[in-house]
């Protein structure tokens, strides 16, 4: 396929709070050239991978802030396996130790950021994924 | 033979570019109701225009019947909303419905913040609905090149009705106009002062205007003014569309919008317009394929390129003009054309 701007879905599942942080992020990677569809807050698992699904996207960035971060990215990944889209990044951010990650690591769940870490972070690690996740065929 | 990402043949063939074929399984899977092939399909279009011809070849037979409304309006006034109440309105009448949301990509990074699924959030995982977010890319109209493309994916995917919000950017914008068989223009009580500086030509091309937020002061003064602006007349002479108010917030004048659009989808139809507007498309079609086709084959001419070059160079030397080098350029591109006929 031609060259064409990275495409990122980015919502927040659960039921807490604001999307501040989710917004800042998907800023950040229009900044950086990517096609950003945001999707707000209140999402469900269900729901983030279905748009996904239709937006054909290539990364789905999750903002986690709840704790409940484990249930949320471990549904979503086994949700974008089961609709074929276990070729694509799941990423995201929130508070969430290193053994979490680790853990989640081990689903396929890709690198999450801190609210700490630079916005630009994620950035850089988006296009580092997709220079090197070439896309499978259907 | 090397297959892409979505299982499109890539080889190029001799003669205007590569030329790819959709696979057989992906092709049964989209008629089967496969979501994701047909999402695919979309980015096809989208990101690689030579694949155009060869996925819209197979589409045969499978467009022309379906109704493509443009929901168009300055920025804010609650286009995606009432795509969603409109969406869901018509498919509760039995149509399938595609919804087409275009956004401003930047013209400095190339990147775009699409919201609208904010709004549309209803129906997501409703087989009646399928639902796709566009960034503008080059398009300046308002819309993004490949959104007529993207709207005959979706029609040849089962859907009979395609709503295309456009981008909100400054006033309404123009392009819907050539690929919506009607035009939704919505404003809202604030945008009173502005009718005036509404872009020339979308007051006299929508085809209903609905006045939202009618749940904030300023309401019907808008409605006045409209009224009072058609009521002008003048050289425009077209009949005033429906004007409408409606308040997404408060679900007033929601069941009217969604009967209204029926209604005027169902005379479109039956007063043969609907055809007319397809074939005039057809007539822009083959004139731009004619076009095109000319240019690859022009340019497919060994040292074409550098041919240009050098016949402009040379008059910008000599204060010539370029209409011989055009004239002797097409008559080559004639006599090749003839040649491969005999
Ligand atoms: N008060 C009021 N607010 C509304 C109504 N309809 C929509 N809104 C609000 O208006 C804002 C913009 O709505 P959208 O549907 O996103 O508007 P849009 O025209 O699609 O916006 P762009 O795509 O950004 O141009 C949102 O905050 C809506 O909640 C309404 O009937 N009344
Ligand atoms: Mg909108």
């Amino acid at each position: 396929m031609s060259e064409h701007p990275i495409k990122v879905v980015v919502g927040k599942p659960g039921l807490d709070g604001h999307d501040r942080g989710a917004k800042v992020v998907a800023r950040a990677l229009v900044e950086a050239g990517m096609e950003v569809v945001y999707l707000g807050l209140r999402q469900t698992p269900e729901s983030i991978v279905a748009a996904a699904l239709e937006e054909d996207a290539d990364v789905i960035g999750l903002s986690v802030l709840s704790g409940a971060h484990m249930t949320h990215f471990t549904r979503v990944r086994a949700l974008m396996e089961e609709n074929g889209l276990g070729d694509r990044l799941l990423t995201g951010g929130g508070i969430i130790p290193t053994k979490d990650q680790e853990t989640l690591s081990k689903l396929g769940v890709g690198k999450l950021f801190g609210p700490g870490d630079d916005p630009n972070a994620i950035v850089g690690y988006i296009h580092e994924w997709m220079a090197t996740h070439p896309r499978g065929d259907v | 033979m090397s297959t892409d990402s979505v299982g499109i043949h890539t080889d190029s063939v001799p003669g205007v570019g590569p030329q790819p074929a959709l696979s057989a399984e992906l092709w049964q899977a989209f008629l089967a109701g496969d979501r994701r092939v047909c999402a695919r399909l979309i980015s096809k279009v989208e990101n690689d225009p030579r694949s155009v011809p060869a996925i819209r070849e197979r589409f045969a037979g499978r467009l022309g019947q379906a109704i493509r409304i443009g929901v168009t309006g300055p920025p804010g006034v609650g286009k995606s909303t009432l795509c969603s109440v409109i969406a869901l309105g018509l498919a509760e009448r039995q149509h399938r419905v595609g919804v087409i949301a275009v956004d401003p990509s930047s013209p400095f990074t190339g990147g775009a913040f699409m919201g609208d699924r904010v709004r549309m959030e209803r129906f997501v995982g409703d087989d009646r609905i399928f639902m796709r977010s566009l960034a503008s890319r080059e398009g300046r109209g308002g819309l993004s090149p490949a959104t007529p493309y993207v709207a005959d994916v979706i029609e040849a995917f089962g859907m009979d009705r395609i709503l295309i919000e456009t981008v909100g950017v400054g006033q309404a914008e123009l392009d819907v106009l050539n690929c919506a068989d009607l035009v939704v223009l919505v404003l809202q009580p604030s945008t009173g002062d502005a009718i005036q500086s509404l872009k020339a030509g979308i007051m006299e091309a929508a085809d209903l205007i609905v006045v939202n937020k009618s749940d904030l002061p300023g309401a019907d003064t808008v409605l006045q003014s409209l009224r009072f602006v058609y009521s002008l007349g003048g050289a425009k002479a077209r009949k005033a569309p429906p004007l409408l108010a409606t308040s997404a917030q408060q679900t007033e004048g929601l069941d009217e919008l969604v009967d209204t659009i029926e209604r005027l989808a169902t005379s479109l139809v039956e007063s043969g317009r609907h055809r007319e507007l397809r074939q005039a498309r057809l007539v822009d079609e083959i004139r731009r394929g004619i076009q095109q086709e000319l240019w690859e084959r022009f340019l497919s001419q060994t040292e074409a390129e550098s041919a240009i070059q050098k016949v402009a160079a040379d008059l910008a030397e000599s204060g010539g003009m370029a209409y011989d080098f055009v004239r002797a350029a097409c008559s080559q591109v004639e006599l090749r054309v003839r040649e491969k006929r005999d």
